[in-house]
């Protein structure tokens, strides 16, 4: 049934409301918010947009319509190899952090000794920069003399021991692993408060019906956080797809690309090709971001038939 | 008398002594108060710090009124600076380059400095470098050879002894490798963990001995493929000394700034294949008294078509900003620094090569003495190829050779015909 028009008293009194309406103040007050988000955030997503259908060096550029999207899908292996790699990290790092996190927070919440103080030495890794993080793992994984190495040696296993960054089939697991030791802190934080958060008088229930302690954690308690565990995963997924500064810092996407992911592989498109063509790199930068933006919508769309999602 | 008319007199008197100053300011400043700007490379490294910064005061010197600001930079924070000012139409008036930096010509962001520079004291091979199209485009400061150093006590040790032109066959060098790690010795100090071309030096050279000087160009040119025997060959005698244990373990993440200590620390690595810039550093820095440095050739090959090839090419250069208003005072600065006393000057202090013509130069340090001869003696009859390939190549080609020459061959993670076929696949274009 189509709606009803407006009668003419209430158009009235819709002019009166737009009339009466501040709108200078309204400017005023938005004017600084709305000017930072054109300038910082609306102009260089439009801006790479555009350029992605353009050759662009510093001598001028060349308009070749979709070309570089062609080339990136049909001729491009190395971006195929970040996507890979990208979606591993996005896929097994969210699982890795959250369910870290998660044990940690049990281990924290069921009343530990020293729990004030394990929670520090586990979050203290969040406060530390992925370039430092980076940097100590690199240490920790260093053939020679790095901890881990050195642990093996010392219980017997040295035939164990590798440049764990130097081998294409562990030098993935090995950069993530580094990441899920600097955010599993974070995750465990979270599930903390929302441990905390839970009705007491469940878990009361749950004991007074004689629920074991793994009945208790996987029938009562994390059906009861698992919205925060969804937020959590989304976000680390999200996270992930755009991961960039550890592994910059630790491999450069080496070796034989085998740590390459999509936001890496864009930097050296960009800067590091000697070519100064910005065309390309922002082709693979909007095509990317057209991914996340899919792929963040599918997941909301997903999760929110159940419980609705915010971040 | 209101509060406006109040406002708009002392707005009137503050604009008015404003002006006064102003004027004054003005005519007490010098009238040719100019400062050039320039960024430089090489931060860390004092010795070039003080060599560049007396230039910068004898230019001052020299020319009244005009000042010269130099920033230090590290390699890769400079060139992420250039490449967002130059862009932006700004930038230093003079700035530090290297020969792969070559996207920096071709987009115009330097001025052709064939008329503004003194030449005749510049070694024109040098020159050459920086040469295209008839146009130069930078000054070279640093020449360097890449050369096979040895530790002469650890070389002992292990009862080898080099011939008298200081060239192992590749069999022979074969089992020097074998009887180093047999010895627990690493065989060689080498880190392409920041760099894109430490783990390449052994294979270009010996494709340069192998191709020869016209074929290898072709190479790096696209024109050969990688799939060719004679190249084939190479990379098998590469990976027959990478299966020896050629490289160290912790050769994918070392840093050419690890890469060093590893060559001079007791115990020690047997050798590093470096360019001649590595010398100025055992001689400037706390060594044990067990390390003595020596310098051999690169094995010779036994098909190789010139195993007296070996690179050479220019390191530290410095350009001026095509957008400049002070191009000839910078290029009288760049002068500055290329004179034949300042080039015997870099070499005395910071003990490496120069571009710069100088005659002979005696060094005041024994050691440092008897290394140059050693150097000679070791370039004796060399025919030198200009350029090392990571300054040739661009784009995927550029990327490709540093993932698989630089890292995964030396760490032996590709097969030879994988590095052939992936290397063809980014670089030839017959």
């Amino acid at each position: 049934m189509p709606a009803e028009a407006p009668e003419p008293r209430q158009w009235r009194q819709i002019l009166d409301r737009v009339a009466s309406t501040p709108w200078i103040e309204f400017s005023v007050f938005l004017f600084p918010a709305v000017l930072f988000y054109m300038v910082f955030t609306a102009y260089p997503v439009a801006r790479t947009f555009i350029n992605s259908f353009f050759v662009i060096t510093p001598l001028g550029s060349e308009y070749i319509g979709f070309e570089n999207y062609r080339e990136i899908i049909f001729e491009d292996w190395v971006f195929w190899k970040a996507v890979g790699n990208t979606l591993i990290w996005s896929i097994v790092g969210p699982i890795v952090d959250v369910g870290l996190g998660l044990i940690l927070a049990l281990v924290i919440y069921s009343g530990v000794r020293l729990g004030a103080f394990y929670r520090f030495v586990w979050f203290a890794p969040v406060l530390i920069s992925n370039v430092v993080a980076g940097i100590l793992w690199l240490w920790i994984y260093n053939y020679d003399w790095g901890v881990l190495n050195s642990a093996l040696r010392a219980v017997g296993l040295g035939d164990w021991a590798m440049s764990w960054l130097g081998n294409t089939s562990t030098a993935l697991g090995a950069v993530i692993a580094a990441h899920s030791w600097k955010w599993a802190g974070f995750d465990m934080v979270v599930c903390l408060a929302a441990l905390y958060a839970l009705p007491r008088e469940v878990l009361d229930a749950s004991e007074l019906d004689n629920c074991g302690w793994f009945a208790k954690t996987y029938f009562v308690i994390i059906p009861m956080i698992k919205r925060t565990l969804l937020n959590l995963t989304i976000l680390a997924f999200i996270g992930r797809m755009k991961i960039f500064d550890l592994v910059w810092v630790m491999t450069t996407g080496g070796p034989l690309w085998s740590t390459e992911t999509v936001s890496t592989y864009v930097y050296k498109r960009a800067f590091n090709w000697s070519t100064f063509d910005l065309g390309y790199p922002s082709a693979l930068g909007s095509l990317w971001s057209l991914v996340i933006i899919v792929v963040v919508i599918l997941l909301t769309r997903i999760v929110s038939s159940k419980e609705r999602l915010e971040y | 008398m209101s509060l406006l008319s109040w406002m708009t007199c002392s707005m009137r008197g503050t604009a008015s002594v404003l002006a006064v100053a102003g004027a004054l300011t003005a005519g007490a400043a010098h009238a040719e108060d100019i400062t050039l700007t320039v960024w430089s490379h090489e931060a860390d490294s004092k010795s070039k710090v003080a060599w560049r910064e007396l230039a910068a005061r004898n230019f001052e010197e020299a020319h009244p009124g005009v000042k010269v600001k130099i920033t230090w930079y590290q390699k890769e924070p400079l060139f992420s600076a250039l490449n967002t000012a130059l862009r932006a139409g700004q930038g230093p008036d003079a700035f530090y380059i290297e020969r792969d930096r070559v996207e920096y010509i071709t987009n115009g962001f330097v001025t052709p400095l064939n008329d503004l520079i003194n030449w005749s004291s510049i070694k024109p091979w040098t020159k050459d470098v920086w040469t295209i199209d008839g146009k130069t485009y930078a000054v070279p400061q640093e020449v360097w050879t890449l050369e096979n150093f040895f530790n002469e006590t650890r070389m002992a040790e292990l009862g080898i002894t080099l011939p008298d032109n200081k060239q192992l066959s590749q069999t022979e060098y074969l089992e020097l490798v074998k009887k180093s790690v047999a010895a627990g010795i690493s065989p060689l100090a080498a880190g392409a963990g920041d760099r894109p071309y430490p783990g390449a030096y052994m294979t270009q050279e010996l494709l340069l001995k192998r191709l020869g000087v016209d074929d290898y160009r072709a190479l790096l040119d696209g024109k050969i493929s990688y799939t060719d025997p004679r190249v084939i060959e190479v990379l098998g005698y590469v990976h027959q000394l990478v299966e020896a244990g050629f490289y160290p373990k912790s050769f994918t993440t070392m840093t050419l700034a690890e890469t060093w200590p590893y060559f001079e620390a007791n115990p020690a690595a047997l050798m590093l294949i470096m360019g001649s810039f590595y010398a100025g550093h055992p001689f400037t820095s706390d060594v044990p008294d067990s390390f003595k440095l020596g310098v051999m050739k690169i094995p010779a090959l036994d098909n190789g078509v010139c195993n007296e090839c070996k690179t050479a090419a220019v390191g530290a250069s410095f350009a001026i900003n095509s957008n400049s208003e002070h191009k000839e005072l910078v290029a009288d600065f760049l002068n500055e620094m290329a004179t034949p006393e300042m080039g015997a000057r870099w070499v005395k202090t910071v003990l490496l090569g120069t571009a710069v013509e100088t005659g002979p130069i005696e060094s005041d340090n024994p050691k440092m003495k008897a290394y140059l001869d050693e150097y000679n003696e070791a370039n004796q009859g060399a025919k030198y190829f200009i350029g090392a390939p990571h300054q040739y190549l661009t784009g995927s080609c550029k990327e490709a050779w540093a993932q698989i020459i630089n890292v995964a061959l030396p760490a032996n993670l590709i097969s030879i015909e994988d590095t052939a076929a992936r290397l063809d696949q980014a670089c030839y274009r017959p």
